[in-house]
């Protein structure tokens, strides 16, 4: 039975099982999260209520399942290493689906169970990555590993607060940066690709493209100093300042995009809207603390929507397809669908300004599930069968390599 | 001309774009500003946002511009009469090894002269006049670009002198496309230099010597114990600076100097 599991071809490299409980989890988490404010359904009872609820589902439940099947995925790839054992992959899956559950119980069985289970899968990728970040020669990709251990520190320190009895709250705060952090780093190798070769397609070998370490690493270092003031002194003028910082250096960032057409190619312009919503969803926290104008929470959900739920859309649906043998989908639906994300990241931000208006909600949630909806809809058939081109395991399109 | 001028603009957005990184490093300057002030009195430290509320109160009662614009004006006649007099003299001294030796000491002698000192003299010989704070400026910005256009003059490529003679080519070819761009690439620093010197040489004399300008409205805010106001009128002062520096003669340095990338 274990056997035949391990062999099914949705066990043949760990983004597959991942990607698609990232995906149901966004879709499911939204659901119940709209059907609680718009039509009164209960939410389990957890520490901190249902805000809180819907924040860890959406971060660690959601977003970790993805940096999961991502880092499983690429790190073998970027050093060369082997992929995941599929029996660790397993037993991740298996945390994590413990981790749904005992979070959503915890009203009942306490927190200790959800603490274990959700602190547990980040251990596990860590422990499956870092070896392999470590071990490679140039130590090119150890970024990535200071990522993971923050997101480890973020989820430790959410579920300390938990135990002792205090609002949690900042803690997923801090695991927003923490994404926000991994996301300019994991673009900065991605976009090389994807952007020089939107310019090999279109012919312009003039101009390359080069995501300059100089600019990464402003934009960097003014998101972690206004995520740990954002944890240490929330709402003080000095995280205010940060975020406008924050905002400043990824239009800073953005400048390396600036290349002429090729910006307007499907994956580049994608991606690019993921600096753009991050740039103004800083700008919004920044000038809501700093003044009456803005509104920190449609900022944050910008953050969340346009940069958090945009890049990990635009990530499986390139790291979860090649690495299935098949080349990148040329579909209408993947922009129409990072389209309504967008739309969905504003309209949560509008309703910041008009919480009466329900009809934002519907379109934020709604847009949002029905783009992570669209994405099980087109790769569970891919995931569950095996691979075209007889590939065994993680390795992309076979001819290409 | 008109493809210079076209090079020119269609670079100028990028140009632009690449600002926002000075602005987070400024922002960033902000937040430790304010987390500074967050530690000490407000007497000592006001928070920027104070500062720039007096600085936008400033602004929209018309008081500032109109100071500004008269320390604007000193600073700029000092520095153009530096420009031109400074670099001039700087380059009629390169062409000679004997005027460069000369010079020298005369210029060791304005720069270890405190400005100071210059504006005591000033006030000796021009009075309360606008005279008291050009003068300044100007023997302040001098040395700088003196120099500048000495060594400009002095490093020219003999090789390239002679290719030149050798070609024959015409005098005005070879000022503009030999002497000049050469000159130019280490004036124009200089003249940078020599602007940042004069905005901050200009508030100094006028706090000692003037009734009017930003100078003496830091005066005043001294004697009023008003931090955020001097605060405010500094932060006016530096961005009018920035803002005359990134958007004017960065620009121009850059395509001054684009034929070193080129070359």
């Amino acid at each position: 039975m274990l056997n035949r599991l391990l062999a099914a071809p949705l066990m043949l490299c760990a983004f597959r099982p991942l990607f698609l409980l990232a995906a149901g989890a966004a879709v499911l988490g939204m659901a119940a999260w709209l059907g609680f404010l718009l039509l009164g359904w209960p939410l389990p009872g957890v520490p901190g209520g249902p805000v809180v609820w819907h924040a860890h589902e959406l971060l660690f439940g959601f977003t970790f399942a993805a940096i999961a099947g991502f880092v499983l995925t690429a790190v073998p790839e970027f050093v060369d290493g082997p992929a995941a054992p599929r029996p660790a992959v397993l037993a991740l899956v298996l945390l994590w689906l413990g981790g749904r559950v005992a979070w959503s119980a915890s009203g009942v069985i306490g927190p200790w169970p959800a603490a274990v289970l959700n602190v547990a899968p980040v251990l596990v990728v860590i422990a499956l990555v870092a070896p392999l970040l470590w071990r490679d020669p140039a130590r090119r990709h150890l970024s990535i590993l200071w990522a993971l251990l923050a997101w480890l520190a973020v989820t430790a320190g959410f579920y300390t607060d938990v135990l002792r009895g205090e609002p949690p709250m900042r803690s997923l705060h801090a695991a927003i940066g923490v994404v926000m952090v991994l996301v300019v780093i994991v673009m900065s190798r991605i976009s090389m690709r994807v952007v020089n070769s939107a310019l090999d397609t279109l012919g312009e070998t003039a101009v390359s493209y080069l995501a300059r370490p100089p600019r990464r690493h402003l934009a960097v270092a003014c998101i972690v100093l206004f995520t740990l003031a954002d944890v240490l002194a929330p709402g003080a003028p000095v995280a205010g300042w940060l975020a406008l910082a924050a905002a400043a250096a990824l239009f800073n960032l953005q400048g390396d995009w600036h290349l002429g057409r090729v910006l307007l190619r499907r994956w580049v312009l994608m991606l690019y809207a993921v600096y753009v919503a991050m740039a103004l969803g800083y700008a919004l926290i920044g000038v809501a603390v700093l003044t009456d104008l803005g509104s920190v929470s449609g900022g944050r959900h910008l953050l969340a929507i346009g940069a958090l739920g945009l890049s990990i859309f635009v990530v499986m649906n390139i790291a979860g397809r090649i690495h299935t043998g098949r080349e990148l989908d040329t579909r209408r639906w993947i922009p129409i669908a990072a389209g309504v994300l967008l739309l969905a990241a504003v309209a949560r931000a509008a309703w910041s300004w008009w919480p009466a208006d329900g009809t934002l909600l519907w379109l934020a949630g709604g847009g949002w599930g029905l783009a992570f909806g669209a994405f099980i809809a087109h790769y569970l058939p891919l995931y569950w069968r095996p691979r075209p081109d007889g590939g065994l395991g993680c390795e992309g399109v076979m001819d290409s390599d | 001309m008109i493809g210079i001028l076209r090079q020119w603009l269609a670079g100028l957005p990028a140009y632009l774009w690449g600002g926002w990184g000075a602005i987070a490093s400024l922002l960033l300057l902000l937040a430790g500003w304010e987390f500074a002030s967050q530690w000490l009195d407000p007497l000592a430290l006001p928070d920027p946002r104070t500062v720039l509320a007096t600085l936008h109160g400033l602004l929209t009662d018309g008081n500032a511009w109109s100071e500004l614009g008269i320390t604007g004006r000193r600073a700029l006649t000092g520095f153009a009469l530096s420009l031109g007099i400074g670099s001039a003299l700087g380059m009629l001294a390169g062409l000679s090894m004997t005027a460069s030796m000369m010079a020298r000491p005369w210029v060791t002698v304005l720069v270890g002269t405190p400005p100071i000192g210059w504006l005591v003299l000033a006030m000796l010989w021009f009075g309360a006049s606008d005279g008291t704070p050009v003068f300044t400026v100007f023997v302040a910005c001098f040395p700088p670009i003196f120099i500048g256009a000495m060594q400009g003059v002095r490093t020219l490529d003999g090789q390239l002198r002679e290719m030149a003679q050798a070609f024959a080519l015409p005098p005005l070819q070879r000022l503009f496309d030999l002497y000049l761009p050469h000159v130019l690439s280490y004036l124009f620093p200089a003249w940078i230099t020599a602007l940042g010197v004069s905005w901050k040489v200009v508030v100094m004399a006028e706090l000692l010597a003037t009734a009017d300008g930003v100078g003496a409205a830091l005066a005043v805010t001294r004697s009023q114990l008003d931090t955020a106001g001097t605060l405010a009128w500094i932060v006016a002062v530096v961005g009018a600076l920035l803002a005359v520096e990134y958007l004017l003669l960065e620009p121009v340095k850059r395509e001054v100097e684009r034929w070193r990338t080129l070359a």
